[in-house]
C-alpha cells in the first residue's frame, strides 16, 4: 500500500497529495473550507459528497445526515480521514471576500503603506503607494484561525483552553506576515521603504493579534480594559518585512466594537456629518453605530450565523450552485443561480429574498408561520426554505433591527430623522435592499440606504496618511452602549422577529 | 363552564384583555380558581408548548400567549394561595454568571409558570450563592440554569459544585439548557435533565418533580 493518496476537489478542480491517513479537515481547510462548529460533527458546514471513492459513515454522521444524504455519499469530512484515493464535491469553497476600489481624498504622504481588514472569517490585505494614493496589489484569504472555531465566540472559548490563546495568536500573526510578504513580492516595492503597516479588526481580532488576554470576552459585562491602539515593529512579531515597518493595530471602541467600525466611521465621514447618520455592519455579529459631527453611539448584536447561510437548512455561502436572488414575476417565484450551473443551496442573500418574495405573495404570514402550514417552500427544485430557516432568519433579523431601533432611541431621534443608512460588510452589499426592508431587517425609505463597500478597509487605507494617534481619540470619543441592559430590549427584540404588514411599509416606501 | 373555553382560547391566541376579563367575569360568577387553571389554562399553554416545538408558533406568539395567562394568574394566583392549594412543583430559575442572555431564560420560565410551576425568577447573571439562598429561602424542588455561551456554560458546573459543598445538591433536582448544552454536558457536571427548548423544558420539569 503506498502511503499517499489522492483526492481530487469538485468543483474547484484541486487535485491533492496527501499522506494516508491525514484527517480530510487539515487537507481541506488549505482550500478554503470553513468548520463551523470547529470541527466537531455537530453541523452539516463542512460536508463533502462522495464522488469516487468511499468514506465510512460514523456515528456522529448518522445523527447528522439524513439516510438520504448519506445514500447520496454526503459526508461531514470533519469526521473523516484520506485512508484512500477520493473524488469529492465540496458543498462550500468560494469565500465572499469584499475588497475596496473606492477613491479617497489624501494629503500625499512619502513612501508605501499597507493596510489590511482582519475579519472573522476572511483577510483583506492591500498595498498602497502613498505618494499617489493608488493600490498596488491585493491579497485576500480565509482567515485560518476559523479552523479553531468559525465565530469570535468559540474562539475565544479556544483562546481559554490550554495552549489556545498561544495558538491563536501565533497563526494570526504568521497569516498577516505572509500576506504582507505576497505583496511586496507582487509588486516589489523599490528604493522608497514601506513604512507602515495598518491592521483593523473587530475587538477579538485585536486582542488575539495583539497577544492581549481574551477571557473579558467570555463573559458579562464583556468589557475589555485594554482596547488602545496598539504598535509593533515588523520583527517584534517575528516578520522579516525590508525595512522593518511599523505595525499598528487601531484601537477597539468598546465591547465586540472595534477598529473595523471605527475605521468605517472615519471612512464614511460620519464623525464630520452635520446630520445623523447610521453605519451598519451585518454578520454574525452585527454592528450599528448612531452619530453625527456632534456624537457617536455604537452597539454590538448577535445575529447568528443565518445571514451566512450557516444553521439553514439548505444554507451555504455565496458560491456556484447558491440561490443567490429571489423574485417575483407574475405570481411565480423566479430564482438566480450563482454560476449558471443546477441549484443546490441557498446563500444569505437568497434566503432574506425568498422571505420577502413569499411575504409579497401571502405565503406566509406577519408571525413567520406559512400560510398553507406546510414544512417547507419550494424555490426551485431541489432547493427550498423550511419553517425553520424562516425562524433562524426571524431572529437574525430582529435581532439587528431591535439594535437599530434602541440605539436611533437612545441617540435621541426617530428613523426618519437618518439622513443615510451606511451599510459595511459583504452581506450588507449582496443583499437586495427592497428585501431587506420588507422583512423588517432594514425598517428605512430605499433612498435612506446606502451599500458602502468595505469601509474598514478603506477607513484603514485612510489612516495610512493621517497622524498616527488621530484615530485613537477619535475612539474615546465613541460612546459604546449594552443593548441588553436597554430598558425595553427584550419587548423590542420580539416585536422585531415579527414581519412587518406592508401597510406599516406603505409611508416608508420609494419603490 | 362553556364560557371558560373562551379563557383557553384567549389564552391561546394571546388575547390578554379578554383573558383578563373573562376570568374576572367567571371568579365574580363563581368558578373554582384550581378548575380554572388544571381544566383551561394549563392545557391551553401544553397547546401553546406543543404549536412552539412544531414550529407553528414562535417566540412572539409563546411571550403574547404567556402574558395572557400571566393576566389571568394574576387574579387566581391570591385564590389559590388563600385555598392552600400546591402548585405543581417550586422551581428556582436564572442565567448562570457572566451570562445575561434571558429571553431562552424566559421562555422557560414562562411556559412552567403556565404548567402550573411556581416559579422565582433570579434574572441573569446569578452567582452561584443566590441560587443557593433563594433554593434554601422558598424551599424549591427545582433549579433550572440556563447559558447561551460556550464560555459562560462552565458557571453551571460552578453552580452544581457550590450546591454540593452547601449540602444543597440532594434536596434539589437540577435542569440545564441553552444553545450549547448537550445530553453530554448535563451528564458530565452531575444536572438531573437538560432540555433543548421551553416546552421541553416543561416535560423534564413534570418528569423530575414526579421522580
Amino acid at each position: 500500500m503506498t502511503e499517499t493518496v489522492r483526492i481530487r476537489l469538485r468543483p474547484m478542480g484541486a487535485d491533492i497529495e496527501a499522506r494516508r491517513g491525514t484527517p480530510l479537515q487539515d487537507i481541506l481547510f488549505a482550500y478554503g473550507v470553513e468548520f463551523p462548529c470547529g470541527g466537531h460533527g455537530r453541523c452539516k458546514g463542512c460536508r463533502v459528497r462522495v464522488l469516487e471513492g468511499s468514506l465510512p459513515v460514523t456515528p456522529a454522521q448518522e445523527r447528522m445526515l439524513s439516510p438520504a444524504e448519506r445514500e447520496a455519499g454526503w459526508r461531514l469530512s470533519c469526521q473523516c480521514r484520506a485512508d484512500g484515493d477520493l473524488t469529492l464535491e465540496l458543498a462550500q469553497w468560494e469565500a465572499q471576500i469584499l475588497a475596496d476600489t473606492s477613491s479617497f481624498a489624501f494629503s500625499p504622504a512619502n513612501g508605501f503603506g499597507i493596510a489590511v481588514d482582519i475579519g472573522s472569517t476572511t483577510l483583506v490585505a492591500q498595498l498602497l503607494d502613498l505618494t499617489r494614493g493608488e493600490v498596488l496589489a491585493v491579497r485576500s484569504a480565509l482567515n485560518t484561525q476559523a479552523r479553531f472555531g468559525a465565530d469570535i465566540m468559540s474562539r475565544v472559548a479556544y483562546a481559554m483552553e490550554p495552549g489556545g490563546h498561544a495558538k491563536l495568536v501565533s497563526v494570526l500573526r504568521t497569516q498577516v506576515g505572509k500576506m504582507v510578504s505576497e505583496l511586496l513580492e507582487a509588486s516589489p516595492v523599490p528604493a522608497s521603504p514601506l513604512t507602515d503597516i495598518v491592521l483593523v479588526g473587530n475587538s477579538v481580532m485585536h486582542h488575539l493579534f495583539c497577544a492581549l488576554d481574551v477571557s473579558p470576552f467570555s463573559h458579562y459585562p464583556f468589557e475589555s480594559g485594554t482596547l488602545a491602539q496598539k504598535d509593533f515593529t515588523a520583527r517584534e512579531l517575528g516578520w522579516e518585512t525590508p525595512g522593518n515597518p511599523r505595525v499598528r493595530f487601531l484601537p477597539c471602541i468598546g465591547g465586540f466594537v472595534g477598529s473595523d467600525i471605527l475605521a468605517g466611521i472615519f471612512a464614511t465621514g460620519l464623525h464630520e456629518s452635520s446630520d445623523p447618520l447610521v453605519l451598519v455592519d451585518l454578520g454574525t455579529n452585527g454592528e450599528i453605530v448612531v452619530g453625527n459631527r456632534d456624537r457617536i453611539i455604537c452597539a454590538s448584536t448577535a445575529a447568528g450565523p443565518a445571514f451566512e447561510g450557516a444553521r439553514i437548512y439548505m444554507g451555504m455561502r455565496a458560491a456556484t450552485g447558491a440561490v443567490s436572488a429571489v423574485s417575483v414575476e407574475e405570481g411565480m417565484l423566479v430564482c438566480h443561480v450563482l454560476g449558471n450551473v443546477p441549484p443546490r443551496g441557498i446563500c444569505g442573500s437568497g434566503l432574506v429574498d425568498a422571505v420577502a418574495s413569499a411575504l409579497e405573495l401571502g405565503r406566509i404570514k406577519p408571525g413567520g408561520r406559512f400560510v398553507d402550514g406546510a414544512p417547507s417552500l419550494m424555490l426551485c427544485p431541489p432547493v427550498k426554505i423550511s419553517q425553520t430557516d424562516i425562524r433562524e432568519l426571524q431572529l437574525a433579523k430582529g435581532a439587528i433591527a431591535a439594535g437599530i431601533r434602541l440605539l436611533i432611541r437612545e441617540f435621541g431621534i426617530s428613523r426618519d430623522d437618518v439622513a443615510r443608512v451606511l451599510l459595511a460588510g459583504a452581506f450588507g452589499n449582496y443583499v437586495d435592499t427592497g428585501s431587506a426592508r420588507r422583512i423588517g431587517l432594514l425598517p428605512f425609505a430605499s433612498d435612506q440606504i446606502h451599500p458602502s463597500g468595505n469601509t474598514a478597509l478603506l477607513g484603514a487605507k485612510m489612516a495610512l496618511f493621517i497622524p498616527p494617534d488621530r484615530l485613537d481619540t477619535l475612539a474615546r470619543s465613541i460612546q459604546h452602549v449594552s443593548l441588553s441592559e436597554l430598558e425595553g430590549f427584550q419587548d423590542t427584540y420580539v416585536e422585531e422577529m415579527l414581519f412587518p404588514d406592508p401597510s406599516d411599509l406603505a409611508d416608508h416606501s420609494a419603490p | 363552564m362553556e364560557d371558560l373555553k373562551k379563557l383557553y382560547d384567549a389564552i391561546l391566541t394571546g388575547n390578554f384583555k379578554s383573558a383578563k376579563e373573562i376570568t374576572q367575569q367567571a371568579l365574580a360568577a363563581g368558578a373554582d380558581p384550581q378548575a380554572m387553571v388544571q381544566q383551561y389554562m394549563i392545557p391551553a399553554m401544553d397547546e401553546v408548548g406543543r404549536r412552539y416545538e412544531a414550529n407553528e408558533y414562535f417566540v412572539p406568539e409563546l411571550l403574547i400567549s404567556a402574558r395572557a395567562m400571566k393576566a389571568s394568574l394574576e387574579f387566581i394566583r391570591p385564590l389559590l394561595i388563600a385555598s392552600g392549594a400546591e402548585p405543581a412543583g417550586r422551581v428556582v430559575i436564572g442565567t448562570v454568571k457572566g451570562d445575561l442572555h434571558d429571553i431562552g431564560k424566559n421562555l422557560v420560565a414562562a411556559m412552567l409558570e403556565g404548567a402550573g410551576f411556581e416559579v422565582i425568577d433570579l434574572g441573569v447573571d446569578v452567582s452561584p450563592e443566590k441560587f443557593i439562598t433563594a433554593l434554601n429561602e422558598k424551599k424549591a424542588g427545582l433549579v433550572a440554569m440556563s447559558a447561551l455561551l460556550t464560555t459562560t456554560m462552565n458557571s453551571m458546573k460552578t453552580t452544581v459544585e457550590a450546591m454540593k459543598a452547601a449540602g444543597v445538591r440532594n434536596n434539589v433536582k437540577i435542569m440545564i439548557g441553552g444553545a450549547p448544552v448537550t445530553e453530554k454536558y448535563a451528564e458530565e457536571i452531575g444536572a438531573d435533565g437538560y432540555s433543548t427548548n421551553a416546552n421541553g423544558a416543561v416535560a423534564l420539569a413534570r418528569k423530575l418533580v414526579a421522580a
